[in-house]
């Protein structure tokens, strides 16, 4: 076959023109370490790493989430913690009220002092998380929740519960609304409440309450009234002239009174006509079961009104305690939550960067390997080129 | 005697014409489109002697180009071929570039995501909200940077598709004027070699430009036509192509021929061919691709920020603008009608353009490519044309019987969207409405999940108490009493609650707009989901994948273009060779004739000398 001699150099010169190129390109990914320069290299592998980088932008961003909501937790935690020690404080000092020893005026100093603890209290309850937010206002975290007027406490946040996204499809709470931990206290028992009647003359105090059956309790409204200070008649409190639900003897001191799946404990001696309401529990807020104390110790007179009324008002601070206490186990559960999401979100991200590094990065081994090889080829192009130019009869012809 | 001194004067200048052409083939090794030439020798008509013949020596009787026409019409279909793939790749290396570069919008989707949800972390604080304005402001700009990109590039064709129409015309002038040379040339039946291998040349580069096809005529004169059979070269006539602006779209160019007909889709192979294919099948469909994202984005957005309230407590405006579909006119439209589009589900949006046409009773719609579109409506306000999520209106005109319009939905949506927000406290970052269980409340039932199905609905913002009457009975707003199992939800205006635990009678909870600075963070935690919601594709692509989508499909298109161009690149190598193994000059070849003529002419002079020799002796004898 004929050889044409320009088409011949340029073939030559095109060969050592496309090797340079090739060198360049594999030059180019060993400079930048880049497997990928352009998606036409690899288009699926391109889209897959925009794919990956961003699901891993999303991780990086679960996990700051996660970072600011752990940071609020903590504060609430702390909060609810310091605010459970001021209940202990107060039941300590409350029970040293209640000893018989007391009077009117070391009763009155224990109240003053309570007052100082009662604004402790709120001051807790408007705690504020990093941001300068309020932690227990619900939405409304920018107006200080709760105000205290005398011993009167509102709460001006509402109920909504902030979240935060730890992982897709996850959410998971960074606080409590003040309505659920301070306000909406289940009073008495959590199940009922009961009082002491106002004109009670007796010594008769009600101690320890319980449910012994819960599906035998209805929720109604009854008094116990003793027809002496041996004997008593519950009745109906909606229906007083209907027949006593229930009758029976108070053996004394530690004589209970059972009815309906609930049980009550009465010390003391009760007189003829002294009364004993028992209704279901309702809400009320820590603020008025620490103030209802301090009315109590402020009252003149003590004896057993003043510790019905006391006691009536330790088993709403235990129940306050209660719903501090849950709350935190719920904060702890959330923490625990976010924890283990922060682990999963490590492990992803080395899955990511994996992924990612697999699909974009260089294997520098093949790349060098490349690159020798390529060489190679093109010095061996350069030096056949150069040998056949030198390949012309017209050398020959002098 | 004297014949042996014309012989040996013959086979002197027979051999002058071979050194010459051996001379003139050395001379044009390098020269484009040059056909090697030999040179044919005839031996003269002997001379009859008394019984037998004597030879009289040797003509040159023609040099001929060493040509085969099949050969060349290969290599012409070749270049075509790699010119249009080696145009093709190059544009769409430059999209792949614009991709890649550093106008990343994934990356500013994920930085603008991860500012909404810092948002949501800490919605009431004004650096949040401050960031999340500068991150929308990234992410719009990338949007628009990326598409000003692509309008770089469709612009870059037009400048190609002018100047090779240009390119075009002058070739065919010159091959028209190339005939009439040969053509007066060619008389007595010589072969003007040289500009048979001009002519092939100015075709052979406009077969770069455009596929050719090549007819003989008489005379030696070529009639070229280009494309699908577009006469361009007829003799001594050239026929003037143009451009002109598209029907619609007064943005790019159309070629067209002498008539005013369009033949931008007839051209076929060659560059001018690879740079409407790439419009078409690449650029376009990229575009589309990019502000079908930024109309998603704009939408999922625009329609949840519009769930949430802001710090002022009210419902959230639009977050980012962008612009309705672009429709465009035809020139040719004899109405006056004038017509709108709107996207009314994204979901349903595709990556088509659309012309409609008026048939003098009702509109129909096909996609560019000319598919038919099924539609319902008439177009008019109240009952619209509706196709592929979008909603036309002929608002205002009456049409005329074949007018047309063109309908961008999305072509160039990404350089027009921007964020519409600019005060933080006008972040829509809280939820609407806030629930609260009463305090009085002496039943276990807890709030669960307030969720907005509704926030069109004319109550919405209604408060609304929700009363129990008993454990399992309840009423909304004093509305008829409704049974209630622990963990029910319950239906509002525009919302649902869900309750957990029994509650007692008389128990309320109250549902009421959430007011003003609120630090509620539901909507701006919705927001941020929106970058994990399928709002493409019926709900299917996020707008995220939609941009990955847009890579693989220009990285396709590249890997594509790079392969074709190797194939072509081949082929063609392949027809040259073969060509040029025929028709290219060979060094040595010419050595080998330059030394054999040269010998030739050497061998003839001594013939003449022999005669001289012999003369001199007859004298010398006749001397005596």
């Amino acid at each position: 076959m004929r050889i044409s001699t320009s088409w011949g150099q340029q073939q030559a010169v095109n060969t050592m023109l496309d090797r340079q190129y090739q060198l360049s390109q594999t030059q180019l990914a060993l400079g930048n370490g880049k497997a990928i320069q352009s998606p036409s290299d690899n288009p699926a592998a391109a889209a897959r790493a925009v794919d990956t980088t961003s699901a891993s932008a999303q991780n990086d961003q679960y996990t700051r989430n996660i970072q600011s909501a752990t940071t609020r937790l903590s504060n609430e935690e702390q909060a609810l913690s310091s605010a459970g020690d001021i209940l202990d404080r107060i039941r300590s000092i409350t029970l040293e009220g209640m000893n018989g020893t007391q009077t009117d005026e070391s009763r009155q100093s224990i109240a003053t002092e309570l007052r100082q603890t009662l604004k402790q209290l709120v001051a807790l309850a408007n705690a504020k998380d990093g941001q300068g937010e309020y932690l227990f206002a619900g939405s409304r975290t920018t107006t200080q929740p709760f105000t205290i007027d005398g011993m009167t406490v509102t709460y001006g946040g509402d109920q909504t519960q902030r979240m935060v996204a730890a992982a897709a499809g996850l959410q998971v709470a960074t606080g409590d609304s003040g309505s659920d931990v301070f306000m909406a206290i289940r009073g008495g028992n959590g199940t009922f409440v009961t009082s002491a009647g106002a004109t009670n003359t007796g010594s008769a105090v009600v101690g320890a309450t319980s449910v012994t059956d819960a599906s035998a309790w209805d929720g109604g409204n009854y008094t116990i009234t003793f027809t002496s200070p041996t004997a008593y008649e519950i009745r109906d409190a909606a229906n007083p002239t209907a027949p006593p639900v229930s009758t029976g003897t108070y053996t004394g001191e530690t004589g209970t009174i059972n009815f309906k799946g609930v049980q009550l404990n009465i010390t003391g001696k009760p007189a003829l006509g002294d009364t004993f309401a028992v209704g279901p529990s309702s809400s009320q807020d820590v603020f008025s079961s620490i103030a209802g104390i301090i009315s109590a110790f402020e009252a003149p007179g003590g004896g057993a009104p003043m510790n019905n009324k006391v006691n009536a008002q330790l088993l709403n601070l235990d129940q306050a305690a209660t719903s501090f206490l849950n709350t935190r186990t719920k904060i702890g559960a959330r923490m625990n939550t976010l924890d283990q999401q922060t682990e999963i979100g490590a492990d992803v991200k080395l899955q990511y960067q994996s992924t990612l590094s697999n699909l974009t990065e260089l294997d520098y081994a093949s790349a060098a390997s490349t690159f020798s090889q390529q060489s190679a080829a093109l010095n061996a192009a350069q030096q056949a080129f150069v040998k056949m130019q030198n390949l012309t009869l017209f050398n020959y012809l002098k | 005697m004297a014949d042996l001194l014309s012989t040996g004067i013959s086979g002197l200048l027979a051999s002058q014409v071979g050194l010459s052409t051996v001379g003139h083939n050395i001379s044009n090794v390098n020269t484009a489109g040059y056909t090697r030439q030999t040179t044919t020798f005839n031996a003269r008509s002997p001379q009859f002697n008394g019984g037998f013949y004597v030879g009289q020596g040797a003509d040159a009787v023609s040099v001929q180009r060493a040509y085969s026409q099949f050969l060349t019409q290969t290599v012409w279909s070749a270049n075509s071929g790699q010119s249009r793939a080696l145009q093709y790749a190059g544009l769409t290396a430059a999209t792949n570039n614009a991709v890649s570069g550093s106008a990343n919008l994934q990356s500013a989707l994920d930085g603008f995501f991860g500012a909404v949800s810092d948002v949501a972390n800490a919605p009431v604080d004004t650096a949040g909200r401050q960031a999340l304005i500068g991150k929308a402001n990234t992410l719009v700009s990338t949007f628009r940077s990326l598409s000003s990109q692509f309008q770089q590039i469709d612009s870059q064709t037009n400048q190609e598709i002018s100047n090779s129409v240009d390119k075009i015309n002058s070739l065919a002038r010159s091959i028209a004027d190339l005939n009439g040379e040969i053509q007066r040339a060619s008389v007595g039946g010589a072969v003007p070699n040289d500009l048979l291998d001009a002519r092939d040349q100015a075709i052979s580069q406009l077969s770069q430009i455009v596929g050719v096809n090549v007819s003989q005529g008489s005379g030696n004169m070529v009639t070229v036509s280009v494309g699908n059979g577009q006469p361009l070269v007829n003799g001594t006539d050239a026929t003037k192509l143009a451009t002109a602006f598209n029907q619609y779209d007064s943005s790019r160019l159309e070629v067209v021929g002498p008539s005013g007909s369009v033949i931008s889709g007839q051209l076929g192979s060659g560059s001018l061919g690879a740079t409407f294919d790439f419009r078409t099948n690449v650029l376009d469909p990229a575009r589309n691709q990019l502000g079908r994202a930024a109309v998603a984005m704009t939408d999922a957005f625009n329609k949840q920020h519009a769930q949430g309230i802001d710090l002022n407590g009210d419902a959230g405006g639009k977050f980012f603008d962008i612009a309705d579909p672009a429709v465009l006119n035809s020139s040719t439209n004899k109405g006056n009608a004038a017509v709108s589009a709107k996207v009314t589900d994204v979901g349903k949006l595709g990556a088509s353009d659309y012309i409609m046409r008026f048939d003098g009773t009702k509109w129909n719609v096909t996609t560019t490519a000319g598919v038919v579109v099924p539609s319902t409506g008439t177009g008019a306000a109240g009952d619209p044309i509706l196709i592929d999520g979008l909603a036309i209106t002929v608002p205002s005109g009456t049409p005329q019987t074949g007018d047309s319009f063109q309908i961008q939905p999305t072509r160039n949506a990404a350089s027009t969207i921007s964020v519409a927000v600019s005060d933080t406290s006008k972040i829509a970052a809280s939820g609407p409405l806030a629930a609260t269980k009463a305090a009085g409340n002496t039943g276990k039932a807890t709030l669960g999940n307030l969720k907005i199905t509704d926030t069109a609905d004319p109550d919405f913002n209604k408060p609304v108490n929700i009363v129990f009457t008993s454990p399992t009975t309840y009423t909304v707003d004093g509305g008829p009493p409704q049974t209630y199992a622990d963990g029910d939800t319950i239906t509002g205006n525009g919302w649902t609650l869900k309750l957990s635990g029994v509650p007692a009678a008389n128990d309320t909870f109250t549902v009421k707009p959430a007011g003003s600075a609120s630090g509620d963070n539901g909507n701006a935690l919705a927001l941020a989901d929106v970058a994990n919601k399928g709002v493409l594709d019926n709900g299917i692509t996020t707008v995220g994948k939609s941009y990955s989508q847009l890579i693989a499909q220009v990285g396709t298109a590249g890997a594509q273009a790079n392969t074709a161009l190797d194939a072509q690149q081949s082929i063609l190598n392949q027809a040259m060779a073969s060509q040029q193994s025929l028709s290219g000059v060979n060094m040595d070849e010419e050595a080998s004739n330059l030394l054999r003529f040269q010998q030739a002419y050497a061998a003839s002079a001594q013939v003449i000398n022999a005669a001289n020799t012999i003369f001199d002796s007859l004298m010398s004898a006749v001397r005596g």
